[in-house]
């Protein structure tokens, strides 16, 4: 029987989808993007006219605003796009919007750049995690872990950290320790 | 020179790969990521409309046509049954939309798209369950004001609700909401589990796989992440329990301590059959080869969370 095309844009936006999702449902599993450029990818899976973004990359800006996308100010925008958590990023990041208790679903969803697999090693526990998982990371500096620390449930950050074409992610029911 | 009927005919104009447009589906994704990151926490979205009413599934459908793709294997049950109509006419829809296989065997879909039963078989990592909802709103009935519910929920404000249970021992010694029980989901946001019975609830409870809950006509998902805990609103001194089914034996199979269709008889007594009729094909196919999985309670009746579901007790 024929179905509508599937299209490459379909397939690959799928794909990036269930990976996002995927990592969400298990933290700190590492989970494998579609080829192509991991921000692109999640860029045009998630982003439209609907949604605003932030991302102190000039470069990246002018390519997410292909999407439709609003650029907004770090404490308005539902999405922040970081290819390196540099200590101005940080200094953006942490204007981040946590959601409100009666709507958390306001908290903005961070995207960031990292190495995975290397570096120092994090456990997590919460939902999702059958009872701990390790996570190693490097390129994110202390001062992101107090800074996503200082929400609490229902309120926070739901992160990606991307490396390649890998994706882990930390949703805000997370808890981690080092 | 000769051209071809191809070359004369207008390009294909298709419906959108899995029915919904782009646009539609991106929205539906935004929302689902944030239920997946706020468990239980009931999420907002546009809900499109869809070639079918709305009440009959349209929320499970719209989360099931973000998911599927033609290498996805779909189950679609209604009541526990792959034959209804309901769940025929789903099925066939999403199948033509996508190009996806489908399947009887809970273990083998990628994708299971419910209508008010869990599968008896442990459902695995990486299986997405979508749940169909009608209310999704467990305060519905203390609170009919869904501006003010969602205040409660915020303040997890839930005394109502155990005034409610509270009363239903005092009037009838025993909880007596057999389907929807409201259960407190990784100990923040109370949800309604869709009108699944008492006896699938404690599936959802650190359970391997995904389940998503979706309200069509209510606009709202929510979604019990993998590895959550999911307890049933209980006291302390009287626990939950799930439906006495046992001396019920199905009489195609001859297995017990499953869940049963009552199936009235002409002299007054009834005969059961497995409401799983996946599961049910399966008993029936096992001389030939076919493999059946681990269930959630095994032929004794004990669940496979040891201890999760303590022994009754009567109030005095």
């Amino acid at each position: 029987m024929t179905h509508p095309i599937y299209t490459d844009l379909e397939a690959r936006t799928r794909s990036t989808f269930l990976a996002l999702m995927w990592a969400f449902s298990y933290p700190g599993r590492i989970q494998t993007l579609p080829v192509g450029a991991a921000f692109e990818s999640i860029a045009i899976t998630l982003l439209d006219l609907e949604t605003s973004y932030f991302t102190p990359d000039v470069s990246l800006s002018a390519h997410l605003a292909t999407t439709g996308a609003r650029a907004l100010t770090p404490e308005r925008a539902a999405y922040h796009f970081y290819p390196e958590l540099t200590p101005a990023a940080l200094h953006t990041l942490e204007r981040a919007n946590p959601g409100t208790m009666l709507y958390p679903d306001d908290g903005a969803t961070l995207v960031i750049g990292a190495q995975l697999g290397s570096g120092e090693t994090v456990t997590l526990t919460g939902a999702g995690i059958k009872t701990q998982q390790a996570m190693n990371i490097a390129g994110v500096p202390a001062e992101f872990w107090a800074l996503r620390s200082q929400w609490h449930f229902p309120m926070g950050w739901d992160v990606y950290f991307t490396d390649g074409q890998q994706v882990l992610g930390l949703p805000r029911s997370t808890k981690i320790s080092f | 020179m000769t051209t071809s009927l191809a070359a004369l005919a207008a390009p294909r104009e298709d419906y959108s790969y899995a029915f919904l447009d782009a646009y539609a589906k991106r929205e539906l994704r935004r929302r689902t990521l944030k239920a997946i990151a706020i468990p239980g926490y009931q999420v907002p979205y546009a809900s499109r409309e869809l070639p079918i009413a709305r009440g009959w599934g349209t929320g499970g459908l719209q989360v099931t046509l973000s998911l599927v793709g033609p290498e996805s294997v779909i189950k679609v049950i209604d009541q526990g049954a792959d034959d209804s109509v309901n769940a025929a006419n789903l099925r066939r829809f999403i199948t033509r939309m996508s190009g996806a296989a489908t399947t009887t065997d809970a273990l083998q879909a990628t994708i299971i798209q419910s209508r008010h039963r869990i599968p008896e078989e442990v459902l695995q990592e990486n299986q997405a369950l979508v749940l169909q909802v009608p209310d999704p709103e467990p305060l519905r009935a203390v609170q009919s004001d869904s501006s003010k519910a969602h205040e409660m929920h915020a303040d997890a404000d839930y005394g109502q609700m155990w005034l409610v249970l509270y009363e239903q021992l005092v009037r009838y010694k025993q909880y007596i909401q057999g389907a929807s029980y409201p259960s407190l989901v990784n100990g923040r946001y109370v949800i309604s589990p869709s009108p699944i019975p008492r006896w699938d609830t404690p599936k959802l409870h650190q359970s391997p796989h995904l389940t998503l809950l979706s309200a069509g006509r209510e606009k709202r998902l929510y979604a019990v992440p993998p590895y959550t805990d999911v307890r049933p609103l209980e006291f302390e001194d009287i626990p939950f329990q799930v439906e006495d089914q046992r001396g019920w034996i199905c009489q195609h199979t001859g297995a017990q301590n499953k869940f049963m269709n009552e199936i009235p008889l002409a002299d007054g007594t009834a005969a059961y059959e497995l409401s799983d009729t996946g599961y049910m094909e399966k008993l029936s196919a096992e001389a030939n080869g076919s493999t059946r999985g681990a269930t959630y309670y095994d032929d004794e009746g004990n669940f496979y969370h040891a201890g999760y579901l303590k022994p009754p007790v009567q109030p005095d």
